[in-house]
């Protein structure tokens, strides 16, 4: 982009004013880069200000389990922290930090699991948490867009209203609260269900129907917990959505037309809730991260939660900020995406500004 | 009396504000008058002491939730414990308050420039997940007592506030009575302090209940998982001793289910308020907002 308009700046930027869409998508892409990098930025130096030597806190351990009889010498010290990029000021770091990343795509070595690279530690986890808690929050979407919908719909119903009235009162309750509850009926007072972990241990993961099985019934407290506490608040926020558009002038006209109620329903009500709830979906996804460390801390569950808190406890900075930047870029890359779509799927938007 | 009369019909026609009010003060009121309720239950004694009765009692009409793994009374504990989580909430939540009031006015009310570079620093933390940074925070200040550790949480819960109240000063902003105070060569500090201030004090008001209570459930996700400030006791802490004490394999319900029920209870009073708030100020929701 840079050397384009470095050759021919005139043309550039006249093709960019006869296309707005085009300019809205570089001036957006130009700011999600901003924002990617003052977040990764922010998180980085937050994390180095932390108190403790994770190196010492390392050769401690070593000597624990006599690898090391003698004290470690500085030499050693010395080649752990240059190796684990924790040599030299905070700048410096920084700055090796971000050329590590950016042109060797790596995170550097992992304290917790010495030597395998941060990132083959983080992508053993990533599937567990994409399994469970993408899955989770994509279910809790969908059921709370068609029963919100529902309740706006048959608004003033005694059914309709005391599911909206539970949603208010329960709707962001903390995911573990349910979990824990859940917990304690089902998995130790009638014991039908697996407390802890993410399958039985005895199999050997695979895709055989028994391993399959396993991992449902593994998933299903912890996947429930987060189902339906994510059903409540989309079930309100849609419901919102939904009731000032039930006024509209067109729906009248589709009621006199005499299509049947559900296709008003479907096909023209609740079109106008799904584009803006998309949007929200895309915005919630950083916060289906915050309450999963939490769930998969609580079920034992090796996710990416999980190894945060593991990599926390010993300040594996190289796997904590490759958890924190990958969060970081999975909110802002979908709300990039959305905002480019957004134009394209409903032609209300304006994205020119 | 116009003011009394005007409020009276607020709550009489709305109910979610009022239930959600009236919850809020039972709560505060039931934290303020803790201690006496400790010492009712301890008919003098402290019930909360290391064995002052015996170990995993059962619900009774003595102890009405039982006792826990040292013989504590949990019923007194809870309430004990209801207090310090409010406290804590209270302490960030007016700190946070506070930062995102200032933030909000200034990138509100200055615009341009201005706006943009704190409205992207504002996103830019709210991106940030917040919860491993309070973990690697806590797991490195354990020695700390309840009211840094409100501090620690209140760093996290402005950019909400700033962000809402914000969008209410925009709109504020546009409206004609300001355009005239500007006309009339009032001074920036003084429109904001006359005139958009007073007509904020609700959406500061929901913007506090809701920093407080994200702080409140921070802490006690903190404390869940094992990490969280040393000796006192507040709502997590109970949870996490539940758990750790195998209260969920022992029966031991009360010890995990009191808290969690006052908190959620906690939970519904602001978010009824909060509902029932926006209601009031925009009649267009009435009867959409909920049921």
């Amino acid at each position: 982009m840079s050397s384009e308009v470095a050759v021919e700046p005139g043309r550039v930027r006249s093709w960019l004013a006869a296309h707005p869409l085009a300019s809205y998508a570089v001036r957006r892409f130009g700011l999600y880069l901003v924002e990617l990098w003052g977040a990764v930025t922010v998180a980085f130096f937050f994390f180095r200000l932390i108190p403790g030597d994770p190196i010492q806190t390392f050769i401690q351990t070593l000597q624990q389990n006599y690898v090391y009889n003698a004290q470690a010498s500085a030499a050693v010290i010395d080649r752990y922290r240059a190796e684990f990029g924790l040599d030299g000021n905070l700048f410096s770091q920084y700055l090796h930090y971000m050329y590590r990343v950016l042109f060797q795509q790596s995170l550097g070595p992992s304290l917790i699991n010495y030597p395998t690279p941060a990132q083959d530690v983080i992508m053993r986890a990533l599937p567990w948490t994409v399994g469970l808690l993408g899955l989770s929050a994509v279910l809790a979407w969908v059921i709370g867009l068609l029963v919100g919908a529902l309740a706006g719909w048959r608004r003033g119903k005694a059914g309709a209203d005391l599911v909206t009235n539970v949603a208010i009162a329960l709707s962001h309750v903390p995911y573990y609260f349910l979990a824990l509850i859940l917990t304690f009926v089902f998995a130790y007072q009638l014991a039908w269900l697996p407390a802890r972990s993410a399958y039985n241990a005895r199999l050997t993961p695979g895709i055989s129907p028994e391993f399959i099985f396993s991992l449902l019934k593994y998933g299903l407290l912890p996947s429930l917990s987060i189902v339906v506490i994510g059903v409540f608040s989309w079930l309100l926020s849609t419901r919102m959505l939904m009731v000032p558009v039930l006024g509209e002038d067109y729906l009248t006209y589709a009621q006199a037309k005499g299509l049947r109620p559900r296709k008003i329903l479907t096909k023209y009500a609740l079109r106008n809730c799904y584009l803006p709830q998309v949007t929200a979906f895309g915005i919630s996804l950083g916060f289906i991260f915050n309450g999963n460390v939490l769930v998969e801390q609580l079920f034992n569950y090796p996710g990416l939660g999980a190894t945060l808190v593991n990599a926390i406890q010993i300040l594996d900075f190289n796997t904590i900020l490759g958890v924190t930047n990958l969060a970081i870029f999975a909110v802002l890359t979908a709300n990039l995406i959305l905002d480019l779509l957004l134009p394209l799927l409903d032609p209300r938007v304006k994205y020119w500004r | 009396m116009k003011l009394v009369r005007g409020m009276g019909r607020v709550f009489t026609s709305n109910w979610k504000l009022t239930t959600g009010l009236v919850l809020l003060l039972l709560l505060i009121l039931t934290a303020v008058t803790s201690p006496l309720i400790a010492s009712a239950v301890g008919g003098g004694q402290d019930p909360v002491a290391i064995a002052a009765y015996e170990k995993w009692q059962v619900p009774s009409p003595d102890h009405w939730l039982g006792t826990d793994q040292f013989g504590r009374d949990v019923f007194a504990m809870v309430i004990g414990a209801l207090a310090v989580s409010l406290k804590v909430g209270a302490i960030a939540g007016v700190i946070s308050t506070i930062a995102g009031v200032l933030m909000a006015f200034i990138a509100g009310y200055k615009g341009g420039a201005v706006d943009g570079v704190l409205s992207t620093f504002t996103d830019m933390v709210l991106v940030v997940p917040s919860f491993p940074l309070l973990i690697a925070l806590s797991a490195y200040t354990k020695n700390v007592g309840i009211t840094q550790v409100a501090l620690m949480l209140a760093v996290f819960s402005w950019p909400f506030a700033a962000r809402t109240i914000r969008a209410h000063v925009l709109s504020l902003r546009a409206r004609p009575y300001v355009e005239l105070a500007k006309v009339t060569k009032f001074r920036d500090l003084e429109i904001i302090a006359y005139e958009l201030l007073p007509n904020m004090l609700p959406y500061i008001g929901v913007g506090f209940a809701s920093s407080a209570l994200g702080a409140i459930f921070a802490l006690v996700g903190l404390e869940v998982i094992g990490l969280g400030p040393g000796e006192t006791i507040d709502l997590g802490k109970i949870i996490f001793s539940a758990i750790g004490t195998g209260a969920l394999t022992l029966g031991a319900w009360p010890m995990f289910v009191a808290p969690i029920l006052l908190l959620t209870l906690l939970f519904a009073a602001l978010n009824l308020c909060n509902i029932g708030l926006e209601e009031v100020y925009n009649p267009r929701l009435r009867g959409v907002a909920g049921a």
